[in-house]
């Protein structure tokens, strides 16, 4: 899920001080994170006018995951004292949404680009439990959800090694 | 004057060796999370551990059909985690293997006891699934930014297939 024109992410330079833990937050990780948590929403909703009645709870239980992770990085943001960014009007899904099938691979993706961008803020965070905590959670959240949504459809493989890694 | 240039040149060469024994200083090297060489790597341990489990998922596939698929899937994971962690320990400690990583390495040889009992294999491998995942994550939180990405990465694969298999 790419936004429509390339988003600029706010990186003045400035690492803002404060939020989890008092160490150094990393803003423009943490702004890709929550990108990537507003492209899954908008892939969930999208999804659930494809996928079969029998996998809506699955698609519920990922929205609402994707939405209190999206308000968690959204006080995060504030705490840090960046404003955070909005979900864009539309996005470009890498290929057209035809039915249940393809619905389940754009979630498969939105979860991949999901992991990648915590896996980022792991990696730009310092070594402190609150934030580093947080977006490991997320990480292995969005690698379960796509592990289960490829058993669901019997994508194999069903996991990656490293989730999440460029 | 003659005689002020040899001196002028040894004084600078003085400041010169000074500087390299600086650099060279232990101090200097050891950057924060590098190991010192006296205390072992902090990767040894989940090294060592994904090595135990491909070899543990290996033979648990051989004795049990129905849990070949995951435990297979589990232990190409492993290997492929075994591989990387021993690639950045061979990254800091380029020269002689440390003593420590040639026991867990020999343990695949043999092959680790599988029960009979398709239940207990199974619980055996969930239960190893389950460490890995907790061993990885907790040393997420410490380590510096490309390792801890690393083990966020090795934390959360191990997740979803702990989440598959239970």
């Amino acid at each position: 899920m790419s936004p429509p024109s390339p988003h600029e992410v706010p990186s003045n330079g400035l690492p803002s001080t404060g939020g989890a833990g008092g160490g150094r937050v990393p803003v423009g990780a943490l702004q890709n994170a929550l990108a990537a948590e507003h492209a899954a929403l908008w892939v969930y909703g999208v999804a659930g006018a494809f996928v079969s009645a029998s996998l809506s709870g699955r698609l519920e239980e990922g929205a609402t995951a994707h939405q209190a992770r999206r308000n968690a990085t959204e006080r995060m943001l504030i705490d840090a004292g960046a404003p955070p960014v909005p979900p864009e009007p539309g996005y470009l899904t890498p290929h057209p949404v035809t039915d249940a099938p393809s619905a389940i691979q754009l979630v498969i993706a939105a979860e991949n680009d999901a992991a990648a961008a915590w896996r980022s803020v792991v990696e730009r965070s310092q070594a402190d439990p609150d934030l580093r905590g947080a977006a490991l959670e997320a990480l292995t959240a969005a690698a379960v959800r796509a592990a289960r949504w490829r058993a669901s459809t019997g994508i194999a493989p069903l996991t990656v090694p490293f989730p999440g890694a460029p | 004057m003659p005689p002020a240039c040899p001196s002028r040149r040894r004084a600078l060469a003085a400041g010169a060796g000074a500087a390299v024994l600086l650099l060279t200083s232990p101090a200097a090297l050891t950057g924060c999370g590098t190991p010192t060489p006296e205390e072992p790597d902090p990767l040894e341990s989940p090294a060592g551990r994904a090595e135990g489990d491909a070899a543990l998922a290996n033979a648990v596939a051989a004795a049990h059909s129905a849990l070949a698929p995951a435990a297979t899937a589990f232990a190409a994971d492993r290997r492929a985690h075994a591989t990387a962690l021993r690639a950045e320990l061979h990254r800091i400690h380029p020269a002689p293997v440390p003593s420590t990583a040639a026991t867990p390495a020999a343990a695949p040889a043999i092959p680790p006891p599988v029960s009979s009992d398709p239940a207990s294999a199974r619980s055996a491998l969930t239960q190893a699934m389950r460490a890995a995942r907790d061993e990885a994550a907790a040393l997420v939180v410490t380590l510096p930014g490309y390792r801890a990405a690393l083990l966020a990465s090795v934390s959360a694969c191990c997740a979803a297939h702990a989440a598959l298999l239970s």
